[in-house]
């Protein structure tokens, strides 16, 4: 039936089109992701049948109509992505889908990261990736009897950060301490790690290290294949849970995760949960730390966005260690500031 | 040859094979195939990858195929591809190696 199939991009400023697509992702029992930046349809006698897109090197929101199922069109879906990808120089790609769909993707050379049983299946498409990134984890390993992790994103860093930090580095022989080097954040990497750096460079047993793509945020964790905002929550936390439990416990020899407590959103405080009940259940710990305060408010990186935005830089100094405060006043910080102002969005 | 970069060419439509070619820091080359008749073809697969290679002189080299039941010649054309591409030549091919 090849002859008879055009295969093409959709776009989803075409309402007509986008209409299409999403009664195609509903039958099949998935939604239209909120993160998408590209994506294509097959059509037999100009009705879509199949349909894939992607996000930075993410593909989500598979689908085959049912009655086009086993005739090879999601190979044509995955193909199609591949080749566009490879075209803007993406080749380590990596997709979320749920757990029963496993078998047809290793089919198309996709490797297991990890998975929730029933909820979501992680995969990439380098045999050796997850690998590698262990081994290059297991470079920064000491053998210690008390070994902490802490997962951050400092957006930007904090007295409440370096608090936890501190604590953590008190309480422990070693920490290893995992930036979030996703770009999901208005503050980049680059910088949210040099302040880090600075921030923790007072405590020798603190071992930085970038997170890399296989710790994900749940700003861009694909949930087209879930249904109910509190199942996506739950689901992203199991994930990044089991691959934490999988790949980097085992690794580094954690013993013991510290988090800071969620004062204030209702989504973190789920995920907070959840990661304590997988810690406990798998033997390591788990520290829920109570936010440092000032005045009778727990510190938070967004307060000192808030302060930014409306030009109060000298309010940071209270809430921010003096190396993140000296950032913002250097040349620098001034154009990220100009960059802060015209951000518009929760992160 | 020598491969710079990474190239991905073919599909994973039945009949073909999709070859990613990598470079490798370390001399040699590694194949990683992901085969339908793996069980039957196996050996084939990756000795007409290999060959494929050598006729080009690459010494250093990653390939990751994923392979729908592609017969010789098709694998020989995608691996050539794939290794001429990786090694950043853009035209004077010698398809006739």
């Amino acid at each position: 039936m090849d002859f008879e199939l055009e295969i093409r991009r959709i776009y989803l400023e075409d309402a007509f089109e986008k209409e299409k697509l999403l009664q195609l992702l509903q039958q099949e029992g998935l939604e239209l992701d909120a993160t998408i930046e590209y994506t294509m349809g097959i059509y037999k006698d100009n009705s879509l049948v199949a349909t894939g897109s992607f996000y930075k090197n993410t593909l989500r929101c598979l689908a085959v109509d049912s009655e086009y199922q086993g005739l090879g069109l999601m190979n044509k879906v995955v193909s199609h992505l591949q080749a566009e990808l490879s075209q803007r120089g993406e080749h380590h790609l990596f997709l979320y889908t749920k757990s029963t769909l496993g078998n047809l993707f290793k089919d198309l050379g996709f490797y297991e990261i990890a998975c929730v049983e029933n909820v979501v299946i992680f995969m990439e498409n380098k045999p050796d990736g997850v690998a590698r990134y262990k081994s290059e984890m297991a470079k920064k390993k000491v053998s210690a009897d008390q070994v902490a992790a802490i997962v951050m994103n400092a957006n930007p860093f904090t007295l409440g950060h370096q608090y936890l930090v501190e604590k953590t580095a008190q309480e422990n022989e070693v920490v290893h301490l995992f930036v979030v080097s996703e770009e999901a954040s208005i503050i980049p990497f680059e910088t949210r790690y040099e302040l880090i750096a600075k921030g923790v460079a007072h405590l020798p047993n603190v071992i930085l290290h970038s997170a890399g793509a296989y710790m994900v945020s749940k700003s861009t964790f694909p949930s087209y294949f879930l249904n109910g905002e509190e199942a996506v929550v739950i689901a992203h936390a199991k994930l990044d849970l089991e691959i934490f439990l999988r790949h980097v416990v085992p690794t580094l020899g954690i013993t013991r995760r510290y988090v800071g407590e969620e004062p204030y959103c209702k989504v973190t405080r789920t995920y907070i949960e959840t990661m304590n009940l997988m810690l406990q259940a798998n033997g390591v710990g788990c520290e829920i730390i109570p936010r440092l305060e000032v005045g009778s408010e727990a510190i938070s990186a967004s307060m000192v966005r808030a302060f930014i935005r409306d030009n109060r830089l000298e309010d940071i100094k209270t809430i921010v260690p003096k190396t993140t405060y000296d950032f913002f006043k250097s040349e620098r910080g001034q154009a990220l500031i100009e960059k802060m102002k015209h951000h518009i969005g929760r992160h | 040859m020598n491969m710079i970069t990474t190239a991905m060419v073919g599909t994973l439509e039945s009949s073909d094979i999709q070859v990613t070619i990598e470079p490798k820091n370390e001399k040699g080359i590694e194949i990683v195939l992901k085969s339908s008749v793996e069980k039957q073809f196996g050996t084939q697969i990756r000795k007409v990858i290999k060959e494929t290679l050598e006729a080009l002189n690459v010494e250093n080299a990653v390939v990751m195929a994923v392979d729908k039941g592609a017969l010789d010649c098709t694998i020989k054309a995608r691996v050539q591809c794939a290794a001429y591409r990786a090694a950043g030549i853009k035209d004077h091919y010698n398809w006739e190696v």
